[in-house]
């Protein structure tokens, strides 16, 4: 399938808004990187091993996409600023048309 | 712009990237950060014609290949930096020395498929687990220490204690640790190391009965599993060899029995060390041992126990504003990095306040990130713990020398020698 782009944007711990744009297939963490988005620490590029990505999710697009795995949900117990409903890892969150127009909210720290 | 591509040769005698290559000797740990600092400034990259590599000294990018693991290959990152004699692979190969690369130095997919076996059990969550088994084997080290007077810290505690938590997770209980440790330190010296070739030679056969300790450990697996990495490991390849192969599980049990331990051995030994350098520093975390956790990432950043660790280019590329071809190997400088004033103020001095200690390299970047470093920090952190509160006035015994042990990419104390009550 044809890959397409997906516009949503970032939104800073102080209120800051970043409009970024990626490609479907792509993850939140690694337009995160590409764009230089500060907060989303991601140490370990993804391979669910560190809890340094995680951000909150505007409660509408976190029920629009697939729910996160069991392993993700387990590495969500030990983030370090509080978890909330709409908590997610974003190197797990992977680009499809529906998440388009998504606020994906940084968390005061990621450690 | 496209520049044209450097060669070593190329770089006239006399500017600072010529001069840095000249002045640094990737061996030897004494005044490394201080020189360090000093290329920091004006050499962001240099050749090292002692070990054919280029030298990379700034935080940014550091991080920036260590990220781009499509073009920069981990293959080279455990290569013997000098190369192993053709008879000693080959007697290797004849006595069934098979270990593979399956972690540091191995890259995607076979990296991505079995990392995913791999974080099944070496995960936050399931290390968290350990804790109450880390800390009463701490207690346990720090309690048969107390009421003497003097001793090596080392030789009490940081050298074995890690070992014992490694074989926590593999569920190993009737070795002494050193005889993992030296066997260990066989394995450094023979691939970060600079061994004469007579070094090599004798080493094989204790390289082969290391190797074969391993593959015994998953064989009593097979028979007897338990709650342990290799039996996780078994349990998830299903008798499947397009998941993990059996000698994949022995590979990989093989890395753990040096990497659980060899690296936290001398972390721990290494932030000590730093500490009882600063008295002030040893009482205050006495004092409020709240401030403990950030001073284990400060350690880490700080006095990294993993100095440096390679990458090879798959491609031509240009990093720090130099052109370099496919094939290049790059030596990151992990030390550097972590003291890079470009996100540290005042990089080189030591603070467990620092507010950003945390956003160090010393466990990488990227999808090779350390998977043990939580019971790395847990277990730091609490021998920290154990040491402040049990010995509130250890002080370091003055005048006695402090060897630093190091081989390309690793750095520790040999010795720690402390009086206990001050």
């Amino acid at each position: 399938m044809e890959k397409q782009k997906v516009r949503f944007e970032f939104v800073t711990f102080t209120g800051e808004r970043q409009e970024v744009e990626g490609m479907t297939g792509d993850t939140v963490m690694q337009v995160a990187y590409d764009n230089g988005v500060e907060g989303v620490a991601a140490e370990c590029g993804g391979s669910m091993s560190c809890g340094t990505c995680h951000v909150f999710l505007d409660e509408a697009s976190f029920d629009r996409i697939d729910a996160p795995s069991e392993g993700e949900v387990d590495m969500l117990d030990i983030v370090a600023s509080e978890r909330r409903p709409t908590s997610r890892l974003s190197c797990q969150i992977k680009l499809e048309e529906n998440f388009t127009g998504a606020k994906v909210m940084i968390p005061e720290m990621q450690y | 712009m496209t520049q044209a591509q450097l060669q070593h040769s190329d770089i006239p005698a006399g500017v600072p990237m010529h001069d840095a290559g000249e002045r640094f000797h990737p061996f030897e740990h004494e005044g490394m950060h201080q020189l360090l600092a000093e290329f920091r400034q004006d050499v962001p990259i240099f050749y090292s014609p002692l070990i054919d590599y280029w030298v990379v000294t700034r935080r940014a990018d550091v991080i920036s290949v260590l990220r781009d693991h499509e073009r920069f290959s981990a293959v080279v990152a455990t290569q013997p930096v000098v190369p192993w004699p053709p008879e000693l692979l080959q007697y290797l190969v004849d006595q069934g020395f098979t270990n593979e690369s399956v972690q540091v130095a191995c890259d995607p997919p076979r990296h991505t498929r079995i990392r995913s076996h791999v974080q099944g059990f070496l995960n936050p969550k399931k290390l968290q687990s350990f804790e109450a088994e880390v800390r009463a084997l701490v207690q346990s080290y720090v309690a048969a220490i107390n009421g003497k007077d003097t001793v090596d810290l080392v030789d009490a505690i940081t050298y074995e204690l890690p070992a014992l938590i490694a074989f926590l997770l593999l569920g190993v209980k009737d070795i002494d640790p050193r005889r993992i440790k030296s066997w260990t330190e066989l394995r450094v010296k023979l691939m970060h190391g600079h061994p004469t070739r007579e070094e090599q030679m004798a080493a094989a056969d204790d390289l082969l009965d290391f190797w074969r300790f391993s593959c015994d450990l998953v064989e009593q697996r097979k028979v007897n599993p338990g709650d342990d990495y290799p039996s996780w490991l078994l349990a998830s390849r299903g008798g499947d060899d397009t998941r993990l192969t059996e000698n994949e599980i022995k590979s990989l049990t093989f890395a753990l029995l040096l990497a659980a331990h060899e690296t936290t051995s001398n972390a721990s030994a290494n932030v000590l060390l730093e500490l009882l350098r600063r008295p002030e520093d040893w009482q205050a975390l006495v004092e409020d041992p709240s401030l403990i956790p950030n001073t284990v990432e400060e350690g880490l950043r700080y006095v990294s126990s993993v100095v440096a660790w390679r990458r090879m280019a798959k491609e031509d590329f240009e990093l720090a504003g130099v052109s370099l071809p496919k094939g290049t190997k790059l030596l990151l400088s992990l030390a550097s990095a972590s003291r890079d004033e470009g996100t540290y103020e005042n990089g080189d001095n030591f603070d467990i306040r620092r507010k950003n200690a945390r956003s160090h390299v010393a466990f990488g970047n990227g999808i090779h990130f350390c998977m043990g470093a939580p019971i790395a920090r847990m277990q730091i952190r609490m021998m920290i713990e154990e040491l402040t509160s049990a010995f509130p006035n250890m002080t370091l015994i003055p005048d006695e020398e402090i060897e630093i042990a190091g081989v390309l990419t690793f750095r520790g104390p040999t010795r720690l020698p402390v009086r206990l009550n001050g």
